[in-house]
């Protein structure tokens, strides 16, 4: 660590330790469920372990064994302590083996994730048919959260801890294997799996593995085949056992195998007839590889016969699936006019995102903002989009016949009502680490300037003498100097010259050619009034070709790519003279070629329907695939940058029953008449005493004498008093059960709200509605002080389930900043310690860029905002209710700069310390990669919540948080004050740092080679060295990180018809897109399952009571409420039922749906009318009566 | 094509638009030239007939003689596959089934039944000549507690209501008789100790800590508790009792007055003294479901060779053909079905279900209700096919009813209902209960509840109606459905059950969820002994 990262960390901490002490003070009033802070500093992996685990003596260890051994290995070291018993203190096998599997799970999740605790309900230990003793490991729904890696890994420590007791493997039953295979079907159909092992596969699984898989049941649909089998104690699918058995066994396989050969106790042969892929497979290996070798085989004449096509990846089409209502295709499966695949890592990106022009984003009608989740063809599965403008922006037909590439987000605004049809959507940029990340082999990758630049470098020319010519401009070049760098040099043709030949047939390239060659070359000054397209070269040859206007031309010039305006009299092309020469026209007036002419091998190129080798044969330089990869997508979700509320809003968890509505009103339950009287409710609550008085109460703090209070156990059954040990559990030893201090108390709600009003000096009228809770889910059910509630109501924030205050960002990351972008200064970074911009220059201006340190976080507007209120909400808490001084006094937005925060992702458990150093109108939470990657989230659409520290630190408790499965997941429940890069999710670690890649590079992708056969450097190299903090560089710049819409037209447009109208209009523009696919997917993963489902709904409904709000399964014979006597109707109504009917008809007619989609519509419309519709009393048509 | 069989005469008339006399079928299956002989008929037949006679193809037969003796005949039509027809050689037809299917075939693949049939191919033109005998006479079936035309309902919560007041009232007349009924409001008002007795819809059966049942049962008043302790007899019906059915409970109040100790559960049942009524002729009727036209799987080859068989002379007292729903394998039932089907259009689904219709002899009446797999509603009660699809089946002129009806033929009534809620019977009673091995037993259950499908809420979907159409009002006498694609019959309390299997092989799904289906099974019931003799054609 270099001493400047020394001095940023401990700024953090001081300013951590700072805020931790006004917090003790606080809590040491006894006000709390707990008098001190309860989210504990760790300061490393090893502490957050034990913290989570809350086992005795396995971060020593883990620290001991950590600079030894990868972390794998750590857990299976372990194992051994486990089963020692040197470390944990268990007495019996299952319970070692449950130790040492969870402690195994929360190492492999950093300690960060909740999987540990709330992923593993327990092991036991049962007994096979012939009586001897086996395993079982009991999973839940949250395992999701550890990830593939770890839930597979919990196995074999289970079953390397099985070995070392001697305890016997576990055999299956018949039945149960094929259960284990319906299962895992059910569970696909229901919820999905990343990974779907055939039946074959699972089958294999289950009858080899040595330990069973259970798990509680996640679901309600049940298997239909076998059933009630006795040791599986649910019909329905076990959500956690799929996840490790599908996510984990049998997708990594390869990785346990690493491990099982190491250790001798354990062996799993049969994971090799996994990992081989025998097992129930039957297409084939793919025939990529295959083609390969018979190429290979063929040797010498590898030109003719191998290459009968270009370089290409597989189109997929996965990403389509499930395609919604409203979320715009924009481009099918590697479909030319879809997204170009663009090597590079912007400032603003890495770890699953996608560069995208703001230009485009405004031309898809808003549809992509930054921060808009796509799911997209490749690398990976999803990404976040983030605006970068130093790539190509899309390409356009206006309606004035002018084809042009738009490269500014303003010119796209302007002309996009004019927009015709959109031929091209712009470079993609990926970096290759992401190829690294997915272990995706390279896809080939466009001509770029980047790569054109380290070709012209390897040539004679001077490069760097041109690089300092201010009269030249590398990247955009006049034709002139294009022609000539390419042929004096032996370069290829500039790519901003180079043409998608890729695109166009041979015969259409030989009719351009014809074209151009008898087109008439016209002064660009005659051209006034047709468009904004000008030739690049003013002074030059500055004139346009014009040639005859045919629609064929037209669609080669569109495919091609070329700028040019089609008017009455012909398509004029400015700049032109690149193309004549790529066609292999020498000079004006002269036809050179016929099809006859070229070689077989270039006519025939991948079935004549690819022109590039035929231009490569007739141009006198060397011509480039300009885009060989496309990439499709379609949105996924929208962006977020939003409050998070529970629903609905809580002010304070206290609770108040029936009597506040259903609006759970504090104010009104104050006022409301019960049956115990007036403001009066009975509730259920822990019971306290106050160790000084004896007073019994339910109050944290003693109503009589102002002392802490400690709750009391007594057990319900034998009526005993029990204290909680040293864990925490409280358990009565002579009942056998588990004892809470929960009982049935009378609360005076009116009494306590004027008393809490009063306490915080605030009249009602401060705030709308003070909302509290029915009634606690907690395990002790202990009440918050309804001050907090009030002070929240003020200010106009609200509590999640464990106290706290929260705002929702969609994750992006970013590794350096403008200050002038974040709207602060170079001041503001000074103060906070930034020093010099990338280049090592001293920070002195706005507009420098300045490399991003990794703690420190960049708010939305709206978080801004809402951290304010907090701030506001925090220091009135301080100065009211606590009688301390005041932490934030923020007066503007400046002043939280600096200030600390958590960052925080659902289904983990560790919160991550932050800093705030500016502010974006883009609606997502740009940090460092390695702050997402330390809360275990990467960026590919993830959203994840920040809280401000102190209100983390004195409004989180432990007591709050809902004891039921799940209920620990996304709580505080220690906190990490520094990122250690070696121990966030990996995944950071694979993001390329450098700011430009080798020529060998843009090759190699040309043969499709591995991502690690390529020497590019990635973050991983500078771990656990002194540059391990900094360092990361990029290779493309962009103007500002909140460029194109601040939101997405999805979440501005209003009803789902706008949207789903608007998604078609967009379809129909698009040249990548069909939209009659896009129609049939929309009406069959959308309407129909919705129209479906709601029938289905409809005719198995529960009611409800509209007065009491009491449900029934079925409508009670009485007709009436038998609660209340009041009003009973139906939950799903005819309106909720047919919403789509008539649209989707409407669709599948206008875009031409397959008849099969057709009379799926037409059998539903029946039904409906069937149901809906009395046969005696039809309605009658307008017609019937004209 | 050859047109050795009866069935593909019929089917070569139906394709040219004619229905034909039985007699006039054999006749021309007699012919030297089938082929030439249907031509022959065909062009004398006036041109506003539909019903091809037995005169009109013995005038064109005698013609054709004519003609043949003047030597005008066709080479290429002249000779008939000999070896087809040979009556010679029936053993060697069985081996053949491509080539052509004659009438004795089903003497080879019947299993069940003894069936020793006559190698009399030939001959029938003989029988068909001399007399009428062969000739089928079915009465106009009578249907009753068919939807079709009657759903008023408009899915308003007091359309529900109505429907479980309905079911209320007709099962609780069942059970009136036999227990001194109490509204749950007035059992309220009871002392403790009382002796109390009611009928009500089950609410809610849930456990209690020390594994009693609390049964909650429901009248038009209110609810009540009952208790079933865990070591009375009566436990063991806890095991069979559905939500939503109608039960009647006999017992004492606890003394808190609180909830009722049962004695004694009845259920609406068949009366053990019921006696079914029979056809005063020998009569049978073919029972069949599940035909699945247009699925891959859907087994033609067993299909006409039934079809087949009921040409022959062992056939000629079915004559009555009852279709327990699913005529076609449907559009959008699961995701991605048009992946399995070999016909994606629905209606050409149907057209080649009319198709396989008509090779069935046309004298015979045709009864058919809709399934889950067809295109009408999924809620129960389902209408019958709506006009376009009528027009498309009108071949037979085939009654075309909902589901469930209660069709009468030859005095003996037939419930038929598709079955949909023998998938929740099986799931919820116990294996040895009711199992998809034995369908008949689920059925009997149903049988004893007089409903056909009382749980609301689960896989069962309902449309509400003014009266309940689900309840089994009247005892039939035979019950039969289908839907779970496995073979199953026997006699609850004197009423026939039988589950007729299906004419799809086993689907994709069925095998992962571990179903092998009874495909290609016809059980043939005579109506005048109620006796059944299942037939195998695959």
């Amino acid at each position: 660590m270099r001493p400047a990262d020394e001095r940023y960390f401990e700024r953090i901490e001081d300013r951590l330790d700072e805020a931790f002490d006004h917090a003790k003070r606080a809590k040491s009033r006894g006000a709390d469920p707990k008098p001190e802070v309860e989210i504990p500093v760790a300061r490393d992996m090893a502490d957050r372990v034990e913290n989570i685990l809350g086992i005795d003596g396995v971060a020593e260890r883990v620290r001991e064994l950590d600079g030894r051994m990868s972390r794998e290995e750590a857990a299976l070291a372990l194992v051994t302590d486990f089963v020692e018993g040197t470390v944990g203190d268990y007495e019996s096998d299952a319970g070692k083996i449950e130790g040492a599997v969870r402690t195994a799970v929360a190492l492999l999740t950093e300690g960060v994730v909740a999987a540990p605790i709330e992923g593993i309900d327990r092991v036991e230990l049962l007994e096979n048919d012939d009586g001897s003793r086996f395993v079982n490991v009991y999973y839940a729904g949250p395992i999701r959260s550890a990830g593939g890696t770890a839930q597979a890994l919990s196995v074999l420590v289970a079953d390397y801890a099985r070995s070392l007791l001697g305890i016997e493997e576990f055999r299956p039953r018949d039945d149960e294997i094929e259960r284990y295979a319906e299962e895992i079907g059910l569970y696909d159909a229901e919820t999905g799996l990343q990974y779907t092992p055939k039946d074959k596969e699972t089958k294999f699984i289950a009858e080899h593995m040595p330990i069973m898989l259970d798990g509680e049941a996640t679901g309600d649909e049940e298997v239909s085949g076998f059933r009630d089998l006795e040791r599986v104690d649910t019909n329905a699918a076990r959500g956690g056992m799929c996840l490790v058995l599908a996510e984990g066994i049998a997708l990594k396989a390869p990785k346990i195998q690493r491990y099982t050969r190491d250790l001798e106790e354990v062996s799993w042969p049969w994971l090799q007839d996994l990992i081989d892929g025998t097992i129930g497979a039957d297409d084939g290996a793919d025939d990529a590889d295959g083609d390969e070798d018979d190429a290979d085989g063929d040797g010498d004449d590898d030109a003719s016969e191998a290459e009968a096509g270009p370089p290409r990846v597989e189109p997929s089409a996965k990403y389509l699936r499930d395609l919604i209502a409203g979320r715009p295709v924009f481009g099918h499966p590697s479909e030319s006019g879809g997204f170009r695949l663009r090597y590079g890592r912007a400032r603003n990106h890495g770890f699953a995102t996608a560069g995208v022009h703001p230009a485009t984003m405004h031309l898809v009608d808003d549809f992509l903002a930054t921060g808009t989740q796509i799911k997209t063809e490749r690398p990976g599965k999803a990404a976040g989009v983030v605006p970068v403008d130093t790539i190509e922006g899309p390409t356009v037909r206006l309606a004035n016949g002018e084809v042009r590439r738009i490269d500014d987000p303003a010119e796209a605004l302007e002309v996009r009502n004019g927009v015709e049809a959109i031929l091209d959507l712009g470079e993609y940029l990926v970096n290759y680490g992401e190829f690294v990340e997915n272990n995706h082999p390279l896809a080939p990758a466009s001509y770029t300037v980047e790569w054109w630049e380290r070709e012209f470098e390897a040539t004679a020319a001077d490069v760097q003498a041109l690089r300092d010519d201010p009269r030249v401009d590398l990247a955009d070049p006049t034709a002139a100097e294009a022609i000539e760098w390419a042929t004096e040099f032996d370069c290829p043709l500039h790519p901003v010259y180079t043409y998608m030949w890729h695109d166009v047939s041979v015969d259409a390239v030989e009719t351009l050619a014809a074209a151009v060659a008898d087109g008439e070359p016209r002064v660009a000054e005659s051209d006034g009034g047709y468009g904004a397209i000008r030739p690049r070269d003013d002074e030059g040859d500055a004139d346009v070709l014009v040639i005859e206007r045919t629609e064929r031309l037209r669609r080669t010039l569109e495919t091609l790519l070329v700028e040019h305006v089609a008017s009455e009299e012909g398509i004029r092309i400015p700049d032109w003279r690149p193309l004549a020469r790529s066609l292999g026209i020498p000079s004006e007036r002269e036809r050179a070629w016929t099809a006859a002419d070229l070689s077989a091998a270039a006519r025939e190129y991948d079935g004549g329907d690819n022109a590039i080798r035929a231009v490569n044969e007739v141009a006198p330089f060397t011509i480039r695939e300009r885009a060989p990869t496309r990439i499709g997508n379609r949105m996924g979700r929208p962006e977020k940058s939003e409050r998070r509320d529970l629903s609905p809003a809580v002010h304070t968890l206290y609770p108040i029953g029936e009597s506040g509505g259903s609006q759970r009103d504090v104010g009104a339950a104050a006022t409301a008449r019960t049956d115990a009287g007036r403001g009066v409710v009975d509730v259920e609550v822990g019971r306290r005493a106050c160790p000084d008085c004896g007073t019994d109460t339910h109050r944290t703090l003693c109503p009589d004498c102002r002392t802490h209070t400690e709750p009391v156990y007594e057990c319900g059954s034998c009526g005993q008093f029990v204290d909680p040990d040293e864990s925490g559990r409280v358990h009565c030893e002579r009942c056998e059960r588990d004892v809470t201090s929960v009982e049935r108390r009378r609360l005076n709600v009116g009494e306590r709200y004027r008393e809490a009003l009063e306490t915080v000096g605030e009249r009602e009228a401060a705030f709308d509605i003070l909302k509290g809770v029915k009634g606690l889910t907690s395990a002790n059910k202990t009440p918050e002080p309804m001050e907090k509630g009030v002070l929240r109501a003020k200010h106009d924030v609200s509590a999640f389930k464990d106290g706290t205050v929260r705002y929702d960002m969609t994750d992006l990351p970013v590794t350096a900043v403008r200050p002038e972008e974040l709207d602060v200064t170079a001041d503001d970074f000074r103060e906070l310690g930034y020093e010099t911009d990338i280049e090592g220059d001293p920070l002195r201006f706005d507009d420098q860029l300045v490399e991003l340190k990794v703690q420190d976080i960049v708010l939305s507007d709206g978080a801004a905002q809402h951290l304010i209120r907090t701030a506001d909400f925090v220091d009135d808490l301080l100065t009211e209710f606590y009688d301390l001084p005041a932490f934030y006094e923020v007066e503007q937005r400046k002043d939280l700069v600096g200030e600390l925060v958590f960052g925080m992702a659902p289904h983990t458990s560790a919160a991550v310390v932050g800093r705030v150093v500016g502010f974006t109108s883009a609606a997502v939470g740009y940090a460092h990669p390695y702050f997402h990657a330390a809360k275990r989230r990467n960026c590919d659409g993830d959203e994840d919540c920040v809280m401000l520290l102190m209100d983390g630190l004195i409004n989180f408790s432990r007591e709050y948080l809902p004891n039921q499965r799940g209920g620990r997941m996304d709580a505080p429940l220690v906190m990490s004050s520094r990122i250690d890069p070696t121990e966030i999710d990996d995944e950071a670690h694979n993001m390329d740092v450098v700011r430009q890649y080798p020529r060998e590079f843009y090759e190699a992708t040309r043969e499709m080679a591995d991502p690690e056969d390529v020497d590019v450097e990635i973050a991983e190299a500078s771990l656990g060295t002194d540059g391990e903090y900094h360092g990361f560089d990029h290779t493309h710049d962009t103007s500002d990180i909140a460029l194109g819409p601040d939101l997405s037209a999805y979440k501005t447009l209003g009803s789902m018809m706008e949207k789903m109208d608007a998604q078609l209009n967009l379809a129909r523009k698009l040249r990548a897109v069909d939209e009659t696919d896009v129609a049939e997917r929309v009406i069959e993963y959308h309407f129909l399952p919705d129209l479906i489902g709601n029938l289905r709904a409809f005719s198995r409904q529960e009611t409800r009571c509209l007065d009491c709000g009491e449900s029934y399964r079925r409508m009670p014979l009485s007709g009436d409420c038998r609660e209340c006597g009041g009003r009973v109707n139906l939950t799903v109504h005819e309106g909720s039922v047919n919403k789509y009917m008539d649209t989707a008809t409407e669709v599948a007619e206008e875009f031409g749906c397959r008849p099969y989609t057709k009379q799926r519509l037409e059998v539903l419309q029946k039904s409906l009318e069937s149901v809906f519709q009395n046969d005696r009393n039809k309605p009658s048509r307008l017609d019937d009566f004209m | 094509m050859p047109l050795e069989t009866p069935a593909r005469i019929v089917r070569e008339l139906a394709r040219r638009g004619y229905n034909a006399e039985r007699e006039a079928v054999t006749l021309l299956a007699g012919a030297a030239d089938p082929a030439t002989a249907l031509d022959a008929a065909v062009e004398s037949a006036p041109d506003d007939a539909l019903r091809l006679t037995t005169d009109h193809v013995r005038s064109a037969l005698s013609s054709a003689d004519a003609a043949s003796g003047t030597g005008g005949d066709d080479a290429a039509a002249a000779p008939p596959s000999a070896d087809a027809i040979d009556p010679e050689r029936p053993d060697a037809a069985a081996d053949n089934t491509a080539v052509s299917t004659p009438p004795e075939k089903p003497k080879n693949s019947a299993t069940e039944s003894s069936s020793p049939v006559e190698t009399k191919g030939s001959s029938e033109l003989d029988t068909g000549s001399e007399s009428g005998t062969a000739t089928r006479q079915p009465q106009q079936p009578d249907v009753a507690g068919d939807i079709t035309g009657r759903s008023t309902g408009t899915g308003e919560y007091g359309d529900f209501v109505s429907v479980f007041r309905d079911r209320y009232e007709k099962l609780s007349e069942q059970l009136r008789g036999r227990v001194n009924h109490r509204p749950a409001s007035a059992i309220d008002d009871m002392p403790g100790g009382s002796d109390v007795a009611m009928i009500g819809l089950v609410n809610d059966v849930r456990s209690s800590a020390n594994g009693h049942w609390i049964v909650e049962l429901e009248d038009t008043t209110g609810t009540f508790p009952c208790l079933i302790t865990k070591d009375r007899d009566i436990a063991d019906l806890v095991d069979e009792l559905l939500l939503d059915e109608c039960v009647a409970v006999e017992g004492t109040l606890s003394d808190d007055a609180g909830i009722v100790f049962v004695d004694a559960l009845h259920f609406p049942d068949v009366p053990r003294t019921h006696r079914p009524n029979t056809a005063d002729r020998h009569v049978q009727a073919a029972l069949v479901s599940d035909v699945h036209v247009g699925s891959q799987e859907f087994m033609a080859d067993a299909w006409e060779r039934f079809a087949d068989w009921l040409h022959t002379d062992e056939a000629a007292a079915v004559e009555y053909l009852l279709l327990a729903g699913d005529m076609v394998e449907g559009v959008g039932v699961y995701p991605d079905q048009d992946e399995e089907l070999d016909i994606v259009d629905i209606y050409d689904q149907y057209e080649r279900f009319s198709e396989h219709l008509k090779a069935v002899p046309g004298d015979m009446e045709i009864v058919m209700i809709p399934g889950n797999h067809d295109a009408v509603r999924l809620a129960e009660p389902q209408p019958a096919f709506d006009e376009e699809l009528r027009d498309i089946m009108s071949a037979h002129d085939a009654r075309i009813v909902g589901n469930p009806s209660t069709v009468t033929v030859e005095g003996v009534s037939v419930l038929m209902y598709h079955g949909v809620s023998l998938d929740e019977v099986i799931a919820e009673l116990p294996e040895g209960k009711a199992s998809y091995d034995d369908p008949h037993r689920a059925m009997y259950h149903l049988l004893k509840k007089r409903h056909v499908a009382p749980k609301y809420g689960g896989h069962m979907r309902l449309a509400p109606e003014e009266r309940d159409y689900l309840v089994i009002e009247d005892v039939p006498d035979i019950f039969h459905t289908g839907h779970v694609h496995k073979l199953g019959y026997g006699k609850y309390h004197n009423v026939l059950a039988v589950n007729s299997g299906c004419w799809q092989a086993q689907t994709a799904f069925q095998k992962s969820v571990n179903i092998d289906p009874d495909a290609g099974f016809a059980p043939i019931v005579d109506l005048d002994t109620l006796n059944l003799t299942v037939r195998k054609f695959a």
